[in-house]
């Protein structure tokens, strides 16, 4: 099993508020 | 975080159960700036409004992962007043990652929230037991020393 990332803030925001959870926020960097 | 933390299978089946994640890098444009990052990883919880409640800064084990992400859906909980939701959380990091750096903070804010759930000063002055019990040198024993005197 792979973690699936969302990519954009909205899209993130807008699940959250669906499913009740709140976002982990993870800036990386990709070297 | 990419090649130890995130790829093991417990982490990933607990991200998905218990959080949205969303990944973006260091230097995206507008959220960096908007959330003023300057070293990575920098991992941050936010609610379903955009509202940060908690951030943490460099590599986490996969134990010390999943403990401040507890940690910071209970500061979440906290921070809107669902304090009952926040003591639930609190408690999932005491019973499932009590040896994490996250574990001293999740004691303190646990006994605040319990406070403001029942306006007794008993689980504060626990907390101050506990804490110096079991997390001695932590900085969350330190705060929590003046709670001794309740």
């Amino acid at each position: 099993m792979k973690i699936k990332w969302e990519t954009g803030l909205t899209a993130a925001l807008e699940r959250a508020e669906k499913e009740n959870k709140a976002v982990l926020l993870d800036f990386f960097n990709p070297g | 975080m990419e090649t130890v933390t995130f790829p093991e299978k417990e982490v990933a089946e607990f991200i998905s159960e218990n959080v949205i994640p969303l990944r973006v890098p260091h230097d995206h444009k507008p959220l960096s700036d908007d959330f003023n990052i300057k070293w990575t990883p920098t991992l941050i919880i936010l609610d379903d409004g955009g509202m940060e409640h908690h951030r943490t800064v460099g590599f986490l084990t996969p134990e010390e992962l999943m403990a401040s992400v507890l940690l910071g859906i209970g500061k979440m909980y906290f921070d809107r007043d669902a304090f009952k939701e926040a003591v639930g959380m609190f408690k999932r990091v005491l019973g499932d990652f009590p040896d994490t750096g996250a574990a001293p903070e999740a004691m303190f804010v646990k006994a605040v929230a319990e406070f403001k759930l029942t306006k007794e000063t008993a689980p504060l002055k626990e907390a101050y037991r506990l804490l110096s019990e079991k997390y001695p040198d932590s900085e969350w024993t330190k705060r929590a020393l003046p709670y001794r005197l309740l």
